[in-house]
């Protein structure tokens, strides 16, 4: 009895202090957000008030819908490509390798700033880029293919390499809970490589994919500098329509709404995903045997 | 090919790099018998029914498994399956889905599934345990599972890899039985390996003794207990005494040793062996006769005798095991406790005899 609540009183300390630090700096600032998201604005003046005009502004305007379609797009293909191209990279990494030097070698790319790594994609994509150049030099091109940057195919590109190794991380360790023993059994009661992989493999790696797609896909469609340095004419994103209210517009209601719809469209994204999965047979959970 | 025989091994070698952990092994595996693969962990044993279900490449050598060559066939070719020792019965999938797996790669109809699974479900009796999940189950009934999935493929052969190992003794004794029940009631081949002499003993109608990579001596458990053919296989198999010694004469029916203290005759075992060569003896604690000095001597005349010391005696309940120190050896004894309560005692003089032909006499 008394070990039992003396564990209870051990597991309460070790959650208090990160519970405590996500009450003060994130649940309570949201919330708050939240209820600003209903006050409205007049010349740089909060007004308290209960309104839904903040959300029906947003809804309204055609710009709002345009730049978050390019927020989700560009969410939606990072991470379909991230979690898809990881997925056979963290397979070798945990069944192929010994030691984990490889992982490490992956990881090293964050060692290096995220500005410096858009940079480092505009000189390698520019008119006068190294991709340009090397094509121009060789003949194949007689002027520089100018949609390499400042396109959606630049943001996209840079975003799966910024967020490559955040969806290894997550699918190598879901991976090394899929013990060889299982992957044996499964050929061992007839499955064929793809069929352990469907039916073995990514089921039980559900929670590691879901984790590495949603992680990968809020960060980048929440992401308006990569957009706005590499994305030319279809750089805006909702973010940079959020940040204005907030900076040089002041109607933090607005901002806040906005920011509010935006969540609302990431939570559909990740039933969408999580439905798909069902859909899909790769998710765990009985067949309606009875 | 015999028709009863449903594997057959020829020449199998396993090498990994420069290490071979398996040389030039072949064995027939008879249809419907309970074969074990017994020995020290490292022998091969396990690499051996590894290479039967297909997950590692021989290096050198065939596997037909009922008259076909499966030497180059993935796992998921081959008509036999596995129960793994730590079970691996798939967490993201409930008990019956887990017994399911295999018929719904085969594209069963949903009706012959649900009917074929509850059946299996009711010979390992866990009729009432379909919608459970693995993590709900006890290790007794994750066996069982494991049992199920395996065997609801109507494997030619079965094959069991430890599968007792992380079960308690208790649970042990009880799932042998009831693996005896259940390959009585299916009549399916099963491949047992295991370290453990006592399964292999209990369970088995042949034991393959491997030791380093090679079969020792093939044999129903009887025949390994009582005809040892290496001292690797009489040490391994039971309890035993071994006495060293050297040949002193070799006649057609009898051989006589010379243990130092004295000569003792042992059956000859088959080879002409010379005079002078060294030999051991090997005695089932059992097979000895034990009494006290001052009583008159056992009563066949041509029994070989020791003479010694209790040193250790160990009261088990059915059984006592004695330690008789000797100028040769210390002597392991097991008696039945006798109905009149008379044991020996420790210190007391006693002469340890044995029949000729309960000894084994082994080359080195």
């Amino acid at each position: 009895m008394l070990k039992g609540s003396r564990r209870e009183a051990m597991g309460l300390a070790l959650v208090t202090p990160s519970f405590l630090f996500l009450l003060v700096f994130f649940i309570v600032p949201a919330a708050l957000l939240f209820v600003c998201s209903f006050w409205l604005a007049h010349s740089f003046r909060l007004i308290p008030a209960f309104s839904f005009d903040n959300y029906s502004r947003a809804l309204s305007a055609s710009g709002f819908y345009v730049l978050t379609w390019n927020a989700l797009k560009n969410g939606l293909c990072t991470a379909a490509f991230t979690v898809a191209l990881s997925f056979p990279t963290a397979y070798f990494i945990v069944y192929r390798t010994r030691g984990n030097l490889l992982f490490y070698l992956i990881l090293v790319s964050w060692f290096s700033s995220y500005l410096v790594r858009i940079y480092a994609w505009r000189v390698i994509l520019g008119s006068n880029g190294l991709i340009n150049t090397t094509l121009m030099q060789l003949g194949l091109i007689d002027h520089p293919i100018e949609v390499l940057l400042f396109s959606p195919f630049a943001t996209i590109l840079t975003l799966i390499h910024i967020m490559l190794p955040f969806g290894l991380l997550l699918l190598v360790s879901a991976l090394r809970d899929v013990r060889r023993e299982y992957i044996e059994a499964a050929r061992d009661l007839g499955a064929s490589p793809f069929e352990v992989l469907t039916r073995v493999m990514l089921p039980m790696c559900y929670k590691g994919i879901i984790g590495a797609f949603m992680f990968t896909f809020v960060i980048s469609a929440g992401d308006f500098v990569t957009p706005q340095l590499l994305g030319g004419r279809e750089g805006m994103t909702t973010g940079i329509l959020i940040a204005n209210q907030f900076r040089s517009s002041g109607n933090w209601p607005f901002g806040a709404a906005m920011a509010f719809l935006l969540l609302a469209a990431f939570l559909l994204v990740y039933f969408v995903f999580v439905r798909l999965l069902h859909l899909l047979r790769l998710a765990p959970g009985r067949r309606f045997h009875d | 090919m015999t028709a009863s025989n449903i594997v057959e091994l020829y020449g199998v070698t396993k090498a990994f790099g420069a290490l071979t952990v398996l040389h030039d092994i072949d064995l027939n595996i008879v249809e419907g018998e309970i074969l074990t693969l017994l020995g020290p962990s490292g022998c091969g044993k396990t690499t051996l029914m590894r290479i039967i279900a297909g997950f590692e490449p021989t290096t050198h050598g065939r596997v037909i498994i009922k008259g076909a060559d499966v030497s180059n066939l993935p796992p998921d070719r081959r008509p036999v399956n596995m129960v793994f020792q730590r079970y691996a019965l798939f967490p993201h999938l409930d008990v019956f889905d887990n017994v399911a797996f295999g018929l719904r790669l085969k594209k069963w109809p949903k009706d012959r599934i649900r009917e074929v699974v509850r059946n299996m479900l009711q010979l390992v009796q866990l009729g009432d345990y379909g919608n459970r999940w693995i993590h709900e189950l006890s290790g007794g009934q994750a066996q069982r599972v494991a049992l199920a999935r395996a065997l609801v493929n109507s494997p030619s052969v079965l094959l069991l890899d430890e599968p007792l190992a992380a079960l308690d003794l208790k649970i042990r004794h009880h799932m042998l039985a009831e693996l005896k029940r259940i390959h009585q009631e299916t009549g399916t081949t099963f491949i047992y390996v295991t370290h453990d002499q006592d399964e292999a003993t209990i369970l088995s109608d042949r034991i393959v003794l491997m030791n380093g990579g090679r079969i020792e001596q093939i044999g129903t458990p009887e025949e390994m207990y009582a005809h040892p053919r290496s001292l690797f296989c009489a040490r391994f198999l039971g309890e035993t005494n071994i006495l060293d010694g050297a040949v002193r004469a070799c006649e057609s029916e009898v051989t006589y040793v010379d243990l130092g203290t004295g000569t003792v005759k042992v059956p000859t075992n088959g080879t002409a062996l010379a005079v002078g060569q060294k030999v051991s003896l090997a005695i089932r604690p059992e097979a000895l006769q034990v009494c006290r000095r001052a009583q008159p001597a056992a009563t066949e005349g041509d029994a070989n005798a020791l003479e010694g010391t209790v040193e250790d005696v160990v009261f088990m309940g059915s059984r006592v095991l004695y330690s008789i120190r000797t100028p040769v050896e210390t002597l392991k004894y097991q008696a039945t406790r006798s109905v009149d309560g008379v044991m020996l005692a420790q210190g007391e003089e006693v002469r340890a005899c044995w029949r000729p032909e309960a000894a084994v006499l082994l080359t080195h």
